[in-house]
């Protein structure tokens, strides 16, 4: 048996409620970020895969030829499926009905629903195994974490694995004690391999929880053991999901497939600063994923995760050191404590490509709100056994005061996520006192559009460093960019440049120098006073004014 | 009065983190220079500056806002220098206590959270800057059949970007337009610490030598070489090494071998003692294999007593 309350129906509207509110808040704010480099590939991967499907809806007999698979799905072949398709249905959808403010809102959306859906599964699951406020607690301090606030907002893979695999996690726990679930653990680990390569690492940390549990088991000399249903559902269905959502494996299917696997396992590394050292090849320093959590997420959150683990020692002590039968049959904690590690030691391993971006480990943190929501309840349920009997106002206030931190710097880094540090490293300038990354994929153009319109009123170009052509029409056919400002293949013939400020993307503020003989930008784009963006304009644009 | 527990301590103690975090956030914004203060503080160095000054920005990050204030004045081997020689004083502009130099100021002036310090230095004198001359020199590439001369021309800039290397300028020494890499001319390289440096873009060919040659030079005391290659070939630590020769009038006076890693680095040669007030300096780039060589080089003849 599963040591778990079932949900009520007030869980699951609480539940509704964190997800439509969650949803709504990002499709109101999504206009202030522009498309940023991964999102413009994979919008552009979704535009081709739609083209695909109207064929297969118009001439499914051609669209089923290998030609036409390989046309529409060559393209962003690293990445599988399942998001890209459910940006394209999004968009065919925004195309028929016009469903969408703007095209950008069309392709985000599935992005933002994943995100809603993942609060819903945190409290849900949080709701299953402790007080319901503690669960809200975790639900609400995942969503306001500034860079999870940020991506959720993207058409991206990253908070949809997240939600993916939480929620492989999720069935694979309910599966343990009830059968119903076994065929669902294969389908969301099928949507998890379907959405991203962090899946790979879900029947690892099963296979470890389980054997923990059949070991408790076997020394408590029970009979009604926990089922491995699971495993065949998962090496079976999971697979069978990503291929069939995924045509580019139709043909050459094993070829395809090691070609994606050896992609991510030969990944090119992105040059990363961090304490003030340039990365561009393994290893990262093993701190890495922990200090930059340490630096970004609410430091209250942390230490009340630290006091959820304390608090929860005894369910993970190891089978040798728990006296027979005293262990409780799901083990709950130690599911979530691998959970929680798994990302950050992938990304931790010496060999690991770098990656850089605390987004390679976000599928972490829905465990450790999950624990800080542990915390959050053993510290006020003791306090309130010992100062304040009978009245729950506190625990409420002190639940909201610990939201508040992040509450706040989520809503000051919108726009700028990316470069937000919180004040355990001195906040945005500490960080770059410290020489920690400042930001990537060149989104932070969106907070540019003002000036740069000013700056053209009658049009002219733009050379826009790490910002994509393909994120830069998107502007354009959002109506933020307008179209006779245009995008310059050549800095020396733009009339401005912009630098987005990395350590190593000094290189480009040299060659602006050159290419115009002068040092001088003519803005700069500061966030807390951090230069983001530096603007140069073109000496022969200048004369003309 | 009831004892607390534990429990409650710690209650308190998250309590208080969690308004910590509250409140260092605005007091870090805070803590942000307003416009005014470095509009103040700009022109307060405005005011007194020479054309020997350099500008320094403490920390390094807010060099962009400096520039933004201040960058009019700067040249681009003020902005990229290759050492400090021909400096007569330094201006720092620092927020947040950060600074470039342990001397005590001449100068310290304090404009809301910008602080101003100005600092005179003994540096050499510079007798006659060859990247600044470049125009000046001529630039032969060498095969087996004989030396080719290559033109100052215009010629198509690069497009510019991450990992492109140094900017193209519009004038330069045009060697084989088939090798868009092989030109000789004034640019900024990001050397292997990620600063810049002003210096002669001279890509090796391989073992024949792309020679620059500079006539009539005042040679001064010491010839000072330094040269690098391009951060991003650079690092990988992978590529053979370059040989820049230094030859005056005929005579090799010197050889930078440079390998990755060494950074921007080089070479003296003392030239006092050869009894020549002026002479031919030619320098000449090689390397066997000339792939990945973004090589750049900056060199000056000295006066002084070379503490800098």
């Amino acid at each position: 048996m599963i040591d778990a309350r079932s949900l009520k129906g007030r869980d699951h509207l609480i539940g509704v409620g964190l997800c439509l509110a969650y949803v709504l808040l990002l499709f109101a704010t999504a206009s202030d970020l522009a498309m940023s480099r991964d999102e413009s590939f994979y919008v552009h991967a979704a535009k081709s895969y739609s083209t695909w499907l109207s064929q297969l809806f118009s001439d499914p007999a051609t669209a089923l030829t290998r030609d036409s698979i390989d046309r529409a799905w060559a393209y962003n072949w690293e990445h599988p499926a399942w998001m890209k398709l459910s940006f394209a249905w999004s968009w065919l959808a925004h195309e028929r009905w016009g469903l969408f403010p703007n095209e950008s809102l069309a392709f985000r959306f599935p992005g933002m629903v994943t995100g809603g859906l993942l609060l819903w599964l945190i409290y849900a699951w949080g709701a299953s195994v402790m007080r319901w406020q503690g669960a809200l607690f975790a639900a609400l301090a995942f969503a306001l974490m500034p860079r999870v606030f940020y991506h959720s907002h993207l058409a991206c893979f990253d908070v949809p694995i997240a939600f993916f695999m939480t929620l492989t996690a999720y069935a694979y726990w309910r599966a343990l004690a009830d059968r119903r679930w076994v065929l669902l653990v294969g389908l969301a680990f099928g949507l998890a391999l379907a959405t991203k390569h962090n899946s790979w690492m879900l029947p690892a940390i099963f296979l470890i929880h389980f054997s923990w549990i059949r070991w408790d088991e076997a020394r408590a000399g029970r009979l009604d053991r926990a089922s491995i249903a699971w495993l065949p559902s998962m090496l079976i269905i999971g697979p069978l999901v990503l291929i069939g959502s995924w045509p580019w494996l139709w043909h050459d299917t094993w070829r395809r497939w090691a070609s994606y696997a050896a992609f991510h396992l030969n990944h090119v590394h992105y040059t990363y600063e961090y304490f003030g050292v340039s990365y561009f090849e393994p290893p990262l320093p093993i701190s890495v994923p922990f200090v930059m959590t340490l630096f970004t997420v609410s430091l209250t959150v942390i230490v009340l995760a630290m006091l959820g683990l304390y608090g929860r020692r005894a369910e993970l002590r190891p089978p040798w050191r728990t006296d027979p039968g005293e262990a409780k049959a799901s083990r709950t904690e130690v599911l979530w404590l691998g959970c929680l590690l798994a990302p950050l030691l992938a990304i931790a391993l010496p060999s690991s490509p770098i990656f850089g971006g605390t987004k390679h480990w976000i599928t972490a943190y829905p465990f450790l709100t999950l624990f800080a929501g542990w915390g959050l309840v053993a510290i006020s349920e003791r306090a309130e056994l010992d100062v304040w009997r009978g009245h729950r106002w506190p625990s409420w206030t002190f639940a909201a005061l610990c939201l508040l931190p992040g509450a706040a710097e989520t809503a000051h880094s919108h726009r700028f996520a990316l470069s937000h540090y919180t004040p355990l490293a001195g906040g945005v300038p500490g960080a770059a006192d410290l020489g920690m990354n400042r930001q990537f994929w060149g989104f932070t153009t969106g907070s540019l559009t003002e000036w740069l319109r000013g700056r053209l009123p009658e049009g002219g170009s733009v050379w826009i460093c790490d910002t994509t052509a393909g994120a830069w029409a998107m502007l354009q056919k959002d109506g933020i960019m307008p179209s006779n400002i245009r995008a310059a293949a050549s800095m020396s013939s733009a009339d401005l440049v912009l630098v987005h400020h990395e350590a190593h993307f000094n290189e480009v503020d040299y060659q602006a120098w050159v290419a115009f003989g002068s040092v001088r930008p003519v803005y700069v784009l500061r966030y807390d006073g951090v230069p983001i963006i530096s603007v140069y304009e073109n000496p022969r644009a200048a004369a003309m004014d | 009065m009831r004892k607390l527990s534990l429990a409650a301590w710690v209650w308190v103690l998250i309590a208080g983190l969690a308004v910590f975090e509250l409140v260092a956030h605005p007091l870090i914004r805070a803590a942000t220079p307003s416009d005014d203060s470095w509009e103040a503080a700009s022109d307060f160095i405005r005011t007194r500056y020479e054309p020997t000054d350099r500008i320094v920005a403490a920390p390094s990050w807010i060099d962009p806002i400096v520039r933004h204030h201040l960058g009019d004045l700067l040249s681009l081997r003020l902005a990229a220098p290759s050492d400090l020689a021909g400096i007569e004083r330094v201006w720092e502009v620092g927020i947040r206590g950060a600074t470039t130099r342990a001397e005590t100021p001449t100068i310290e002036e304090h404009f809301g959270r910008v602080r101003v310090r100005m600092w005179p230095i003994s540096t050499d004198e510079v007798a006659y800057d060859f990247v600044e001359n470049v125009a000046q020199a001529q630039v032969h590439l060498v095969t087996e059949t004989g030396a080719k001369t290559c033109p100052w021309q215009d010629a198509p800039p690069a497009r510019g970007g991450l990992g492109h290397g140094p900017m193209t300028p519009l004038r330069r020494f045009v060697c084989d337009p088939r090798r868009p890499w092989l030109w000789v001319g004034a640019t900024v390289l990001q050397d292997l610490e990620l600063q810049p440096r002003r210096c002669i873009w001279q890509h090796p060919a391989g073992t024949d030598p792309v020679r620059v040659i500079f006539a009539d030079v005042p040679l001064g005391d010491r010839l000072v070489v330094r040269g690098g290659i391009d951060y991003n070939s650079e690092r990988q630590r992978i590529h053979g090494p370059v040989t820049l020769r230094v030859w005056i009038n005929d005579r090799l006076a010197g050889e930078l071998d440079h390998r990755d890693g060494d950074g921007w680095s080089g070479i003296d040669i003392e030239t006092a003692a050869l009894g020549l007030k002026r002479g031919e300096i030619r320098f000449e780039t090689t390397a066997e294999d000339p792939s990945a060589r973004l090589f750049c080089w900056s060199a000056s003849t000295r006066k002084g007593p070379g503490d800098d």
